[in-house]
């Protein structure tokens, strides 16, 4: 079993993770409040479902500007960038994190977006839109874990959910994680990953990235060993 | 990465004597897209005359294009991956490929390069010559050439200009240099224009099989 302290979850891990929730929460809970009182449901709920698709096109847009643009000195993401890097060596490590390690980046993103919405704003479409969107988002590092993991570790609920497409499955994100990591990225339920690979909008989105301002995508070269999976990860296990 | 096979359109020759509009292609898997994407994602080949009713997205080209199937190629001299001037006179005799495409060592031209160059030998004994031209400098393409083992001449277009005079579409909303092949007969008039940003290799398919049926 890894020993590696940094995999654990420490207790500002799971602070940010709690108020994460709890502004998701919030939105949610006003959603169906809001909703319940003035007796509309049709349009809140589908601007749940609108939420739920966009936040996996925005798993894939930010997954793929992150895997092939910048390094561990970009402002801003340069911490980002690392891990994703990271990631891609040992895809392995994230099934071990401790929930609130895994997720605590993005709950801290959430809280700081919707709790500002939550103060200020009651319209219930919005919120569920707002709550299932950005609660996916938050999530997202959940279901691409769970896509890491063996049919054999997961819980039968969550292997039905993949099999259904609601949730991104481990064979569709399986095939991002191999050279030249450039398809599939989305994470949520990886829905979009078939249209946006089909229509080739990324490679479209590097062309015009690179004929514009010059930048070449990671994807477009054979990737460096640093940001290839790593096979002899022996070194990692601590003696038990 | 995931790709649907697409259906090719038919023009056949009887087509000249019939109004026709131009049917760009198809997917019945694929939701129905604006015709302006349907031609950079599955290909648009013109190969009669363009008084004919085109679709919209070709239709802002045509009023601007210079070139179009039947008009004599406009020439030009410019420098190839060794510095040299090349002119298209030169190639007066024998049918030329002129590939007109974005820039050199991107994923598409890379493709598109190295496919044009897996079957330049039947080119060849189809009697036709292949030339490539971007905007990119000679020593830019004198890298590329020389990476991928490029056989065939490659032209440094700077300033695009002669793309602007062919009336080269762009793609992406202005944003892309469009990728067109023409297909110019031994006279010099152009025979065929084949234009697809995002399937390179099918270029190599279409000019080749317009070359082998002539």
């Amino acid at each position: 079993m890894l020993k590696d302290p940094i995999l654990k979850s420490k207790w500002y891990h799971r602070a940010w993770v709690a108020s994460g929730c709890t502004t998701v929460l919030v939105s949610l809970a006003k959603s169906v409040t809001v909703a319940a009182d003035s007796g509309i449901w049709l349009q809140p709920i589908l601007a749940g479902l609108v939420g739920y698709m966009l936040a996996d096109l925005g798993s894939g847009i930010y997954h793929w500007g992150i895997d092939n643009y910048g390094d561990e000195n970009t402002p801003v993401f340069g911490s980002q960038i690392e891990a994703f890097q990271g990631h891609h060596k040992w895809p392995w490590i994230i099934t071990r994190r401790q929930f609130a390690n895994n997720l605590h980046t993005l709950a801290r993103a959430v809280s700081f977006t919707v709790l500002p919405i939550d103060l200020i704003f009651n319209d219930p479409v919005l919120h569920g839109f707002v709550g299932v969107c950005l609660g996916c988002i938050m999530f997202s590092q959940q279901f691409h874990a769970w896509a890491h993991s063996t049919k054999s570790k997961l819980h039968p609920l969550v292997v039905a959910l993949q099999d259904a497409g609601v949730l991104v499955s481990r064979s569709i994100h399986g095939a991002h994680n191999r050279p030249l990591y450039d398809s599939n990225y989305c994470i949520v339920s990886g829905v979009w990953n078939e249209l946006l690979d089909t229509y080739k909008v990324f490679e479209a989105l590097e062309m015009i990235l690179f004929y514009k301002l010059g930048v070449r995508p990671r994807s477009w070269s054979e990737p460096s060993p640093s940001w290839t999976e790593e096979t002899d990860t022996s070194s990692l296990i601590a003696e038990s | 990465m995931a790709s649907t096979p697409l259906p090719t359109a038919k023009h056949s020759l009887p087509s000249l004597l019939h109004a026709q509009t131009p049917k760009t292609l198809l997917s019945r898997k694929l939701p129905n897209l604006p015709k302006s994407f349907q031609s950079q994602f599955c290909g648009v080949k013109l190969s009669h005359s363009s008084n004919f009713a085109v679709p919209s997205s070709f239709k802002k080209s045509s009023i601007l294009a210079k070139v179009s199937k039947g008009s004599v190629a406009p020439s030009f001299s410019l420098k190839d991956q060794d510095g040299k001037t090349v002119s298209l006179s030169k190639f007066k005799g024998k049918p030329v490929v002129v590939y007109f495409y974005p820039a050199d060592e991107t994923p598409g031209c890379t493709k598109q390069a190295c496919a044009f160059r897996d079957s330049y030998e039947k080119f060849k004994k189809a009697g036709a010559e292949v030339i490539g031209i971007s905007g990119d400098d000679p020593s830019s393409h004198k890298a590329f050439a020389k990476k991928y083992r490029l056989p065939f001449t490659l032209l440094s277009d700077e300033g695009n200009k002669v793309r602007k005079d062919w009336g080269v579409p762009a793609d992406l909303f202005g944003t892309l240099p469009g990728r067109q092949t023409y297909v110019l007969d031994k006279n010099g008039v152009v025979q065929l224009i084949y234009n697809n940003q995002f399937q390179p290799e099918k270029h190599i398919d279409e000019t080749l099989k317009f070359l082998q049926s002539a």
